[in-house]
């Protein structure tokens, strides 16, 4: 891949040069609000802040995927994001929910992230950008980050159409993953030399750290584990509306068989002799799971939505993972790679049958 | 549960299979006179890939002993590919039901339109699995 060093001052040009050059028509990028980092949407150039407080800094508020799902528009896009947010937009262009023409994807390394409640109540102890001794030292003090990010393999910026990776200190490495990135920091008129940002050693590191946590995370695995765990969901759907990969403009869920009052409620009870009230929470978080099995991206907003404090991340990206595994597939990793579900081998999976 | 309970258990099984083969197979073990357990409720489908998982979800949480899926064999789908794509779908509701320990209620076959003895066969093994596994617990739930 080719790509350019920089250092953190220079990202504010780089963001201002794809709005002036008219590499991209707007940025979603990272925000920063005194203390607090979410997301904006920039038109002018003049509005990008110094922004090295705010790109790197390990807040997750919501998933940038899902501010853009269902666009469909001609304009291009640009999105500055983590890992798990632009592979599940990568996710969503397979899913024709987004347009590959019309983004630009560019992913920043990532170090694990704090809920943006716990980033904004403890920023003077976190700052703008941690790492992992930081991180460990901090969990001493009881500031701990999202449990999906303990267990995430994946943060090394690796997908996506630019990768802006950080180095010691100060330095960045920006760089071409696809030919439309590589075009676009061609336009920006940076000097591009072949880089190798592959990270191996390092990648295995994390991937090691975050077996390790999930192996020592409490397993469901029995229904009635699976009942106890969701007895206080209310099904507000939230975590449906913030996963940026569940995406159905209807969903069942909100129809009358899958969200049923009245007299459909009176007929279930009818049926069962009782119904519990709310109702459906395993058949809405199981069909759920099913729904999202293979393109999980593990990212916790789910986690991070439910206003009951359930942990999601048990459930969700715990279990799609075993799905994925099956299909060896990667969510989020090569927009080229079809869907599991559109796709097939003519032998395969006989041992699933039985 | 004591072996007395046991013999008075009759499971309830709910079978979705494709109209094409298994339904036909069914259909073939009947007129043949083939005898097997009359516990399963066939619900028909067009072709195999007409299975949702969401169907099978449902029949267990509503207190389905069993549930089962038959299509054609894989290559012989009438619509060419519609029981691969099922598969698939199976694979993966069935990773999900597995890390609950709901996957042995589950079964899925491939019986074609000339298997009527494979379709009473199957019908009798399934019955016996089922039993022995006993009453689905989700039926007296308030879920
Ligand atoms: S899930 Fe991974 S990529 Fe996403 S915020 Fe957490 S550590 Fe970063
Ligand atoms: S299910 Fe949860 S972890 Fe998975 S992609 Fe959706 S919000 Fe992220
Ligand atoms: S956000 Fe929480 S309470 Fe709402 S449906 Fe999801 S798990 Fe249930
Ligand atoms: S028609 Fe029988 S599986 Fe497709």
């Amino acid at each position: 891949m080719k790509g350019a060093e920089l250092k953190h001052g220079d990202l504010e040009g780089l963001l201002k040069g794809l709005l002036e050059k008219g590499v991209v028509d707007c940025l979603i990028v990272p925000h920063r609000a005194g203390k607090s980092v979410s997301y904006m949407l920039v038109k002018h150039a003049d509005k990008i802040e110094s922004s090295a407080s705010a790109l790197f800094a390990p807040s997750f508020s919501v998933n940038a995927a899902n501010l853009v799902k269902g666009w469909t528009i001609k304009e291009k896009v640009g999105i500055v994001a983590k890992p798990c947010e632009i592979r599940a937009a990568v996710e969503l262009i397979k899913l024709k929910q987004l347009d590959n023409e019309s983004v630009l994807l560019i992913t920043t390394d990532c170090s694990g992230a704090y809920t943006n409640q716990v980033y904004t109540e403890h920023y003077a102890e976190i700052g703008d950008q941690v790492d992992s001794a930081k991180i460990t030292e901090l969990e001493g003090k009881g500031i701990t980050i999202r449990e999906s990010c303990a267990i995430c393999e994946h943060r090394l910026a690796d997908v996506g159409d630019i990768i802006i990776a950080s180095g010691a200190g100060d330095d960045l490495v920006v760089a071409g993953l696809t030919e439309k990135g590589e075009g676009a920091l061609t336009a920006l008129e940076l000097s591009l030399e072949d880089k190798d940002l592959e990270r191996a050693a390092e990648k295995e590191k994390i991937a090691a750290e975050a077996k390790a946590k999930l192996a020592g995370l409490p397993e469901l695995s029995s229904l009635d584990a699976l009942e106890e765990f969701l007895q206080d969901c209310i099904v507000c759907k939230n975590c449906r509306d913030m996963c940026p990969v569940c995406y159905c403009k209807e969903c069942f869920f909100d129809q009358p068989l899958g969200d049923p009052a009245g007299g459909d409620l009176l007929n279930l009870a009818e049926l069962r002799g009782a119904v519990g009230l709310p109702t459906g929470q395993l058949f809405y978080h199981l069909t759920r799971v099913y729904h999202v099995s293979t393109t999980c991206v593990g990212c916790g907003a789910c986690e991070d939505a439910c206003p009951k404090d359930i942990p999601l991340t048990r459930l969700y990206p715990v279990i799609t993972q075993k799905v994925q595994e099956i299909f060896k597939y990667e969510p989020g990793k090569d927009v080229d790679e079809p869907l599991p579900f559109t796709a097939y081998e003519e032998e395969e999976l006989e041992e699933c049958l039985r | 549960m004591g072996e007395e309970a046991k013999e008075e258990f009759e499971p309830k099984i709910v079978g979705f299979t494709c109209n094409w083969c298994t339904y036909a197979a069914a259909d073939l073990a009947g007129t043949s006179r083939k005898k097997y357990p009359p516990n399963s409720r066939i619900i028909r489908l067009m072709c195999s890939a007409r299975l949702d998982p969401m169907f099978v979800l449902k029949a267990l949480l509503n207190g389905a002993d069993g549930v089962f899926f038959s299509g054609c064999h894989p290559g012989e789908c009438h619509y060419i590919k519609g029981n691969f794509y099922a598969r698939r779908r199976i694979a993966a509701i069935r990773t999900i039901l597995k890390q609950f320990g709901l996957d042995d209620r589950f079964k899925s076959y491939w019986i074609s339109a000339s298997e009527g003895e494979k379709f009473a066969n199957t019908m009798k093994s399934l019955t016996e699995e089922v039993k022995e596994l006993g009453p689905n617990p989700m039926r007296g739930k308030i879920i």
